[in-house]
């Protein structure tokens, strides 16, 4: 597989609009990211539920990076937005 | 040489890890946050590991990517691996970022021919910056990777026949995508070439589930390990001729650190039983 195709998975992995008009129009959304041939047919034979479930693992993931996930960073949050 | 069995660093467990130390054999390290960027931080590192033998483990790296790795974040890793001194490092079979997007987290490569080599020559670009190849595992996926052409088995023994990186392997997600996918962990397990297996990790995970209904196991990090995971290790004991590292990776939900304990003495005795099974064969 080609860059092309690592690109193409990444959005969809962190891009929301981008997977839904993917699950909408697999094809069309495959071939404007260029790809062509065994990558466009790849694309279409997608995991759906592991697309679903990969791109939530991936948000909560990005959401909160390590550093912010400490719970002192978390207490020291909490307090300077008052909460 | 003996086998070893430690744990995932982590600032919450520092004072019990260095209050058990005798009990605790080794602590691997993922310097991405902390460490690798402040070098501030990198003396705490290095007197850590006086007192413990540390492994570095990368998480940012996304050396199984059809992308040639980043120059700038591999001199990085070697600074801080020649400073801290660590025993060794290692890296996830995963691409990171692909694109200009950034993942923020490990996803799985096409199993394809293009990735093997690629991902060889980032092994290789990685082992001439840094002054040793890192040990590769593999990674736990909730998604079929797209576009593949091999399964998970035969993608790891091609690349491991073309790189000389050994295997860090992760028990878990070894057992994660066997009960998502439908495949035997012990069999593939049995499949590894066992002279590459240096380094085993643990972890626990959760079941999660898609909007259509359909479950997957996801690798969180945030449970106990599962019983087939001890018994996964014990086929390693029986399997790998020499000593192995085993660490149990923990990143939350933290149980209080007797129970860390007793999952550590749990993996030796799991170990120690097919160590056993070894000699009597």
């Amino acid at each position: 597989m080609s860059p092309a195709f690592e690109a193409f998975l990444a959005r969809l992995y962190v891009d929301r609009s981008a997977r839904a008009r993917f699950l909408a129009d697999p094809n069309r959304e495959a071939a404007a990211a260029g790809l062509t041939g065994a990558e466009l047919a790849a694309a279409a034979r997608i995991d759906r539920a592991g697309l679903e479930l990969a791109a939530r693992s991936f948000e909560r993931k990005r959401r909160e990076p390590k550093w912010l996930a400490h719970p002192v960073a978390r207490w020291w949050r909490s307090r300077r937005s008052g909460n | 040489m003996r086998d070893r069995v430690g744990l995932t660093w982590h600032p919450l467990l520092a004072a019990s890890i260095l209050a058990e130390r005798e009990r605790v054999d080794l602590v691997e390290v993922i310097p991405e946050g902390t460490f690798l960027e402040s070098r501030r931080a990198q003396p705490a590192l290095r007197r850590l590991a006086l007192e413990i033998p540390v492994a570095i483990h990368g998480v940012s790296l996304g050396l199984a990517s059809t992308t040639p790795v980043d120059q700038r974040r591999l001199d990085q890793f070697a600074r801080l691996i020649d400073s801290v001194r660590a025993e060794c490092w290692s890296e996830h079979l995963a691409f990171v970022r692909a694109g200009g997007v950034e993942l923020g987290h490990l996803a799985a490569p096409s199993r394809t021919d293009t990735t093997i080599d690629a991902t060889a020559a980032n092994l290789r670009r990685a082992a001439q910056t840094i002054g040793a190849y890192p040990l590769v595992e593999n990674v736990a996926t909730i998604i079929e990777p797209p576009g593949s052409d091999y399964d998970e088995e035969t993608w790891l023994s091609r690349l491991l026949a073309t790189t000389n990186s050994d295997l860090l392997l992760d028990l878990h997600n070894l057992y994660a995508n066997g009960r998502n996918f439908g495949f035997d962990s012990a069999a593939v397990l049995r499949s590894i070439p066992p002279d590459r297996i240096r380094v085993i990790h643990l972890a626990g995970g959760t079941n999660v589930h898609s909007s259509s209904g359909e479950e997957r196991w996801l690798d969180d990090h945030l449970h106990d390990v599962p019983d087939p995971v001890y018994e996964l290790l014990e086929i390693v004991g029986e399997c790998v001729p020499h000593p192995v590292d085993v660490v149990l990776e923990r990143d939350g939900a933290f149980p209080p650190f007797r129970e860390l304990l007793a999952q550590l003495d749990r993996a030796r005795t799991a170990l120690a039983a097919g160590r056993m099974r070894r000699t009597a064969t």
